[in-house]
């Protein structure tokens, strides 16, 4: 039996282009259909803005043109186009709701759901809870009732958050991604060969998909 | 609109054989970091990336 093409992805839950990619990734494999190669994808934590405030009180264009001295202008340009290219994705964007906020809890989560085998689940919906829902995903109480939601223990993804037993599993990735000279998501690693960067269109997944599997073919013949 | 882009068969043909870790990134990769292990699919150049609060096109002086 083959092994799975192994897709590795380092991403925020604060990037707005890694749900689209995550969205592009996935129509990309379904686009295969029944040819499909069997592929498992793991998500390994990056955080853009280390100095962003633990819970910034305003909307996204505040946050941006009072934090980080843009205009605004450029500020609304930007999310204007941001939200359009993820409406094309199928995904509703409110950036009137984003609650700008540190990540690091919401990717501790993330590492203990992988342990959990729910890690692609709670990815999504954590994605769906910053961008479409305004939620706050560095706040413990909410972050369990997400786990929940994907089938996970809220007791013990309580302990682990409380804990920070995934603290150094997070701090872990975000290294290895620095290691790898990683300077931006979402970074994509196909079978640990080929680097894919940004929210590419679902034909560049498919396309370096079927590539991959033909590589693995051609050797095992 | 970068991510509704089809990409060129040919730019993801750009994948070139596998390197291996030590040889760093496919020059060809001008998206991709510099000291890249991995064989950058160069894929549409125009993707977008995020870096700290801002999203770019890698290369690019236009930010969006």
């Amino acid at each position: 039996m083959t092994k799975p093409i192994k897709i590795d992805v380092w991403s925020d839950v604060a990037c707005p282009w890694c749900y689209i990619g995550k969205r592009h990734l996935e129509a990309g494999i379904a686009a295969l259909g029944d040819d499909a190669p069997e592929v498992e994808i793991e998500y390994h934590s990056f955080e853009l803005s280390p100095d962003t405030p633990l819970d910034f009180e305003g909307s996204t264009v505040e946050y941006l043109s009072r934090v980080k001295g843009m205009p605004v202008t450029q500020v609304e340009q930007m999310l204007q186009h941001v939200t359009g290219v993820a409406a094309n994705a199928g995904l509703d964007y409110h950036f009137e709701l984003v609650a700008h906020t540190k990540t690091l809890k919401a990717h501790e989560l993330l590492h203990f759901a992988k342990e959990h085998g729910k890690q692609l689940e709670l990815k999504e919906r954590l994605l769906k809870a910053y961008f479409v829902e305004g939620g706050r995903v560095n706040r413990i109480d909410q972050l369990v009732g997400f786990a929940e939601e994907v089938g996970l223990d809220g007791s013990a993804a309580r302990e682990a958050l409380e804990s920070g037993r995934y603290a150094a599993d997070v701090q872990a990735d975000i290294a290895q991604a620095r290691a790898y000279g990683i300077q931006g998501v979402p970074f994509f690693v196909l079978d640990g060969k080929y680097g894919i960067s940004g929210a590419q269109p679902a034909e560049v997944f498919s396309q370096a998909i079927t590539q991959v599997a033909g590589e693995r073919e051609g050797s095992a013949a | 609109m970068s991510g509704s882009q089809v990409a060129d068969a040919s730019s993801v043909a750009n994948v070139a054989s596998a390197t291996d870790a030590s040889q760093g990134a496919d020059a060809s990769a001008e998206a991709g970091p510099a000291a890249s292990p991995f064989t950058m699919v160069t894929g549409d150049p125009s993707a977008m990336i995020c870096t700290d609060d801002v999203c770019f096109i890698p290369g690019a002086d236009w930010s969006a």
